[in-house]
Formats: structure tokens, sequence, C-alpha cells
């Protein structure tokens, strides 16, 4: 069990304890129905959470507890003296148990106060003549057949939905799931007729309608239920029909797995064909199912739905902690190995022959494997940012209570990955940025409502990749830092003469100077001595860099720039003449192959592509890194459609090739910078992929 | 740019245990512990220019609960936002009131993870 879960559980679990004491004392003589329904609400709760974090026995014990609050609710039970204090026992055991279960002990479960309990509500249960229900247990919807034995109803559904219903975020999927737990569905026909033709589809359009013929006890109420919240927009034609009439479709439809047909299907009623293999349909009935007898349930179930299994199976991740010693361990060894192969590699060229021997192609192969291992090995080491960032929320807490200011932070980015040696080195000097945001760049309330802001200031913690580095921001929307008084202090310290001619980011840059500061006082919470040199040192200490940005009144930027070495981007692969290059997966929204007439030539935008309607920038890779091809003609390749932060291009490449992982390896290491190019990675094969910088390619295409 | 799922309950348990099914999987989970304070975050990530991709709610919650939170989603701006119920309840009338407010998914607690998760992902896989 997660500690941090856990925390909150105990947190949570305190308080309900407390309101639940609280709350029934209140209760005792009194009726107030909100009085009883925030106790009621609190054990709820509390038998929610104990499930989460599995303990069983409270939720055992919580259960009995809203079942008899529930009877007080509902109005059936008076809580007078003898039930309260049955609950107050009750909320003395619950304490014992979670305390204990919290200090990880198995406490024995109270059997006198859950039999107490029980007691109490089987004696209400026979007043009100029902039966107490069961503790819920974590339920398998669908799980339960319907109840047999009565009336089988047989439905013919027409089900048109609306053509934006994907908008709302509705899966008709979910609904065909549904009407399965409702009883059998004995068909499927999924009508593409109007489907338009593949260049003209629109993927978030639904242009599908489908027949379903479904044998139920239900009733056509019950049926109609499942498509309560589609009815609106959409066509349902619910049809009781006769038990011996066989599903056939109203208007012959075409397999959805035939070759699509552009003509309309003729409008005579043709034989009934099997269900065409619709995603949504389990294995189709025969066409003409027999005729079930009124009095038997309904045809047995088809075998367990195909459209479960239809669904990408989720696979939780499994992890598992490794010591980080030994994870370092790891590392240098197999650096090691990739050592040693290289130099069995040499000895092994010396050989006579060498490029035919047994001996050469098994070396071979040995490098590329310590290759991948290498490879591998870093890729364990890559962490998520979030982590990190999550304490932060903490930090900016206690820092707001500190400070009497009121602080929101938001994150954004915190799926971007980074080696975890840089992690563990980079959270001290965001703390001490964000400490510098709150206590410098943010005002106080009273100051921020007479700038006319909003009195609770904001402070942005971003992580993404840019231009092939790690960019990890600092962000404020306070009053933004005086480069006058900057100056004025760099020109005291005699960092620069009076009169000196400098641009803002040359006068912002006298702040990461040591002892630099210009708070007029130092505060318990940034004026630690530590100043921004040290901030400065840290990140150059990981190949970094740091800068700023402000606008008086507006707030402050702190930007982090990171190496990419190990990081890792998915990336799809494309060719462009010889040259197999890497895309950042995360900036491609498609893949086109547009048609003669979508290529337009407009005077002063230079070359355009419609993109269903939509004009696009295009720009042909070829051109931008001057790569012989042969592939010149945008109808002949493949237009790979870019989002970057700031525009939408097509890029104009041969062929795409795949989908891969790159470990990004950075060029100026081991060349030179090259525009528009994140880094190269090495392919499964061994060949070597250079990494498109989707910034560096916007520029390198319009300028700016 | 990571999605953002507004999860609308008032244990902040079970808000943490969506948080932590969900983040690892790219989610950003935004918390809020009733209906009222549900619609407040939708103010508030509109004029960040930070709209959910879904939303959660459990339907018992104090201040506001959970299908009136729905019917006043559906009302506004935000009507588009497909809205999972995550609760105990699983009577049918729950269900439908739930479904005739604007629900677009239901889930019994306690859920598994994988569901959730699956759930999840059907409802914001990107359309644009």
């Amino acid at each position: 069990m997660d500690d941090k879960l856990l925390g909150i559980f105990a947190e949570e679990a305190r308080e309900i304890l407390d309101t639940l004491e609280r709350g029934l004392l209140d209760l005792e003589g009194s009726e107030d129905p909100e009085r009883i329904n925030e106790v009621f609400r609190a054990a709820h709760t509390m038998k929610g959470n104990a499930g989460i974090v599995g303990f069983s026995d409270v939720v055992d014990l919580t259960h009995l507890m809203e079942g008899i609050l529930d009877e007080m609710r509902q109005g059936r039970l008076k809580p007078d003296a003898e039930v309260v204090g049955l609950l107050l026992t009750a909320v003395d055991a619950l304490k014992v148990l979670v305390e204990g279960r919290l200090a990880g002990e198995s406490p024995e479960p109270p059997r006198e106060v859950l039999d107490a309990l029980a007691a109490r509500l089987a004696q209400q249960g026979a007043e009100a003549g029902a039966a107490p229900t069961p503790p819920a247990q974590s339920p398998t919807p669908g799980a339960e057949e319907p109840a047999s034995g009565g009336q089988v109803n047989r439905f013919h559904l027409r089900l048109r939905f609306a053509e934006g219903l994907f908008a709302t975020g509705t899966d008709p999927l979910q609904l065909f799931l549904e009407l399965e737990e409702l009883g059998t569905i004995e068909k499927v026909v999924c009508h593409d007729e109007d489907l338009p033709p593949f260049s003209e589809l629109q993927p978030d359009r639904l242009y599908l309608w489908w027949e379903v013929w479904l044998s139920t006890s239900e009733s056509l109420g019950t049926v109609d239920n499942v498509f309560i919240f589609v009815q609106d927009d959409s066509q349902i034609d619910i049809t009781p029909l006769e038990p011996e009439e066989p599903a056939a479709p109203s208007a012959p439809a075409e397999p959805a797995s035939a070759p699509k047909q552009q003509e309309p299907a003729p409008a005579e009623p043709a034989a009934p064909r099997p269900a065409p293999a619709a995603a949504a349909a389990p294995p189709a009935a025969p066409p003409q199912p027999p005729a079930p007898a009124p009095a038997k349930p309904a045809p047995p179930p088809a075998p367990k739905p195909a459209a479960r299994k239809s669904s990408p199976a989720f696979q939780p991740a499994a992890t598992i902690r490794v010591d980080t010693e030994k994870l370092d361990k790891l590392v240098n060894l197999v650096g090691e190995l990739v050592i040693g192969v290289a130099r069995v590699n040499q000895l092994a060229e010396r050989e006579e022959g060498a490029e035919d021997t047994e001996l050469a192609s098994a070396v071979e192969a040995l490098e590329h494997i310590s290759r991948d291992l290498q490879e591998q090995v870093m890729r364990v080491r890559m962490i998520p940012v979030e982590g990190t960032f999550n304490r932060f929320k903490r930090v900016v807490r206690d820092l707001a209570s500190e400070l009497g200011k009121k602080i929101r932070l938001e994150m954004s980015g915190t799926e971007t990955e980074l080696d975890k040696n840089v992690i563990e080195q980079i959270a001290d000097p965001l703390k001490h940025l964000i400490r510098n945001s709150a206590d410098h760049g943010l005002e106080t309330p009273e100051e921020r409502r007479a700038a006319g802001k909003d009195e609770t200031g904001t402070i942005w913690l971003r992580a993404y990749q840019q231009e092939g580095k790690i960019i990890i921001e600092v962000a404020d929307d306070g009053r933004g830092i005086d480069l006058n008084r900057v100056f004025a202090k760099a020109v005291e310290r005699g960092l620069v003469a009076p009169d000196a001619q400098l641009s803002d980011s040359e006068i912002l840059a006298f702040m990461f100077q040591p002892g630099f500061s210009t708070a007029e006082k130092v505060t318990e919470v940034s004026g630690r001595g530590v100043g921004l040199d040290v901030v400065r040192q840290n990140i150059e200490a990981l190949r970094g860099s740091v800068e700023v940005e402000t606008k008086m009144g507006q707030g402050t930027v702190f930007r982090i720039k990171l190496p990419l070495t190990l990081a890792i981007i998915d990336g799809m692969t494309v060719r462009v003449g010889e040259e197999v290059i890497t895309i950042p997966l995360l900036s491609i929204l498609e893949s086109i192959r547009p048609r003669p007439e979508d290529i337009q030539r407009v005077e002063g935008s230079g070359e355009l592509i419609s993109v269903r309607g939509e004009f696009l920038p295009l720009v042909r890779l070829y051109e931008i890194f001057e790569l012989p091809t042969e592939r010149s003609d945008p109808t002949e390749g493949l237009v790979v459609i870019i989002e970057s932060v700031s525009k939408r291009f097509g890029v104009l490449v041969d062929d795409i090739l795949g989908e891969q992982q790159a470990v990004i390896k950075s060029l100026e290491q081991n060349y030179h910078k090259i525009e528009g190019i994140a880094g190269a990675t090495i392919l499964g094969d061994g060949t070597v992929s250079l990494i498109l910088d989707i910034h560096g390619l916007e520029k390198l295409a319009f300028g700016g | 740019m990571s999605k953002v799922i507004l999860v609308v309950d008032d244990s902040a348990t079970l808000r943490m245990s969506v948080e932590m099914t969900l983040s690892p999987a790219g989610y950003e989970v935004v918390h809020a512990r009733h209906g009222q304070e549900g619609l407040e975050r939708l103010q508030e990530l509109k004029s960040q220019d930070k709209l959910p991709a879904m939303i959660i709610s459990d339907i018992n919650m104090p201040v506001m609960d959970g299908i009136t939170f729905i019917k006043e989603v559906k009302k506004g701006p935000f009507r588009y936002l497909p809205i999972l119920v995550l609760t105990t309840e699983r009577e049918d009338s729950k269900k439908l009131e739930g479904k005739k407010a604007g629900a677009a998914g239901w889930l019994v607690k306690p859920f598994k993870p994988e569901t959730l998760l699956a759930v999840v992902r059907k409802f914001t896989r990107s359309l644009s």
C-alpha cells in the first residue's frame, strides 16, 4: 500500500472519527435531517476509504453503522439514547481498529460490537419487513445474468446515433455492452452505407448505424433506458418482436469487412446474412435463431462477449523498488562492458581477413547487444519529474502561511522524464526559485488588490522538452524584477560602470553573481545566505543553464535548461531520401497522403496543404536539410501534420517507417549543433537517426 | 500537454486514489470536494485555458450533490465534457437519475484501477 495514500487516509479517518463522535453526540434527541445526513455521510465515506486502502474489517464495521444511520436517515429509526449509545461504542471500536491498522497491526475484530449492530439492524429489518442488505462487495458489472424464469422479450433496435455523438464523450460500444448486460444480443448489423470516401472522412464523426436483435427478460422501458442520455440527438427505434420473428436486417447491409461499395444498397429485402464482424458485436448468432418457447429462459448466453476482448486489455504496470546504489553500479558495469566489447572488436579486426570470420560477426552481435543493454539501463534511470514537483505543493502551502500571502501552485508537464541523478540535484535549486518567487516575486494580497490583480498569486512549475533540452520553468505573476534597481545594485557593487549600456538580459545576469541581492530586508524564507548564484552553480554542474525573463508588474520566469543527453522520446521514424529521421511523436497530429488538388502555392505564404478544409503551410523536409530524394511530389510521399507551440504545419517525408522510443544523444557533444536537429539516436538495426527539433525546424522553415 | 481531469468527491482518500491511478498514465487530476467546488474549479480551469478532458463525480456529497452538479454542468458551457459517476450507489433508479441529468458513465466504488483507467481513456481519447 502506498504511503502517500495511507497518510491521506489516516488524516481523513481521524477527521471522520471526530465528525462521527461529535455528530452522534448532537444527534441524541434531535432529528435534524442535515445532522443525520452528515453523520451518515461520515460513516459512508469511512467505508469507502477503508475499501480503497483495503482495511476490510473497517469496511465491515462501518457498513453496519451506515446501515443503522441509513434507517435514521429514512426516518424509520429514532436516534434515541440506546441507538446513539450503540453507535458511539461502534465509533470507539472503529478508532481502535483504524489506529491499529495504521500502526501496521491486525487488530481483533470487535465481535461484540459487530454482533450488536447486526442484531439492531436485523431487528429494524424485521420491523420493516425487509432483510438487511449484505455488505456491498466489489461488483462486476454485467456479471449478473438477468433474472430468468420470467417472460422473454425480443426487441429489434435501430440505433442511429447523432453524428456528433463522440463529442459528448459517448462511445457506442459502451451502449452495446450495456445492452448485453440486459440479455442476449442475438445479432448485430452494422450499416456503413453512409461512410464517406476516405479522404472526406472526419475521424470525430460517427457515420455508422446499427441494428440489434436483443432477447431479454427485461421490459421495453428498461431497454429504452440504456439510451436515455443519447436520446435527444439520436434516432432510437425499439420494436418488440414476436418470439418467432427472425432477425433480418431492414435494409441489406454490406458486412463491414467486405470492400466498401459506392452505390447505395438495393432496396428490396434480401435474405438475412450472417452478422458482419462489427467491432461491437459478439459472435454472430445464426441468422435464424430457433424460436425459444415462451416459458423457457432466453437462448443460452453467447460465449461470453468477444466485445470485451476487443477493447485492449489493460495491463497494470508492475514495478519493483530498486536500491539506487545497485542501479548506479549496474550503469557503471555496463559502461565497462561496452568499453570491453569495443576492445575485443579492435582485437578481432587485427585478425587476418577479419570481415569474413565468424569471430567478427560474433563480436558485432555482441556489440549490438551491449549497446542495447546500455541504452536500456540508462532508461531505467529516467523518472518523471512529478514526484519532485509534488513535493513543492507542501512547500508552497507552508510558504503562503509563513508569508501571509495567497499562493496557488500550477504544474504542467509532470510526466517529463529526467535522469534520476538530475532530478535529485534539481530539487534544491527549484525549491530555492520557488521560495524566491513566493517571497520576492509575489505581492501581498493587499498589494495585489491595489494593483488590480487577483488576490491569489500563482506560481507555475512547468517541465517540457524544447530544442533538444529539458526545460523547467518557475514562473510567477508577481511584481516582476526592477531592472533599474538591479543595475544600481550592480554599480554599487562595482560590477559595472554607471554609464554602461546593457541589455535587459545582461542586467538580469547580475542576479546570479555571488552575494547579489536586491531584497530590502532579509526574510526568514529566502534570506538564508544562499543566493541565485548557488542555484546557477548547481544547474551548471548538471551542464544546464538558467535564464530570467521579467516584466514589471506582470511577473518573472526562471527558465532552467537541462541537456537532453539521456532523455527519451517516443518518436516516429520517417525516411527522407537515404536518411532516417525521428519525429517526436508528441508533436504529431496525423499523417496524410495529399491529393494533387490539396496542394496550393500562395504568393507570400509559400506552399500550403489543405487538410479537411484547413490550409496549413507545407515544409519539404528534403529541401530544409538538402537531402537528395526521388519523392519530391507531395502526392507520392506522405505529409506528417505537426503541431508546435505556435502553429500547425505539414512536413513532407518520403515514407513513414514506424514508431520507436529513442534515447537522444547530443550532437553537440560528439559533433556540433545543427539547426533543426535535437540530436541523434541509434535505431535497433544500428543505423543512426537524426531527431527532429520541431522548434528549430520551425525557425528554419518560417524564420523568426 | 497532459489531460486534466476534474475529480469531485468529498473523500480525500478517494480523490487521491483516483489521482494515483490516473497520474502515472499522464493525466493531471484537479480536486474538488463537492459539486459547488467542482463548478468553481471549472471556472478557474477555464480562465487558465486548461479545460478538463472529463469530470469524475461522486453522487452523495455535502453542499452540492452529484446529480445537481451534473445538471449544473450540463446547463453551461462545459456541457460537452463527459461526466463519469464514481459512487457506491448502484440502484437503477439512481443511475437513471444520473443519466437523465447527463452523466455519460457509471462506475461503482470500490473501483479497480485498471477499470477506471480504461474508462477514462475511452472518454478522453482525443477527438481533435
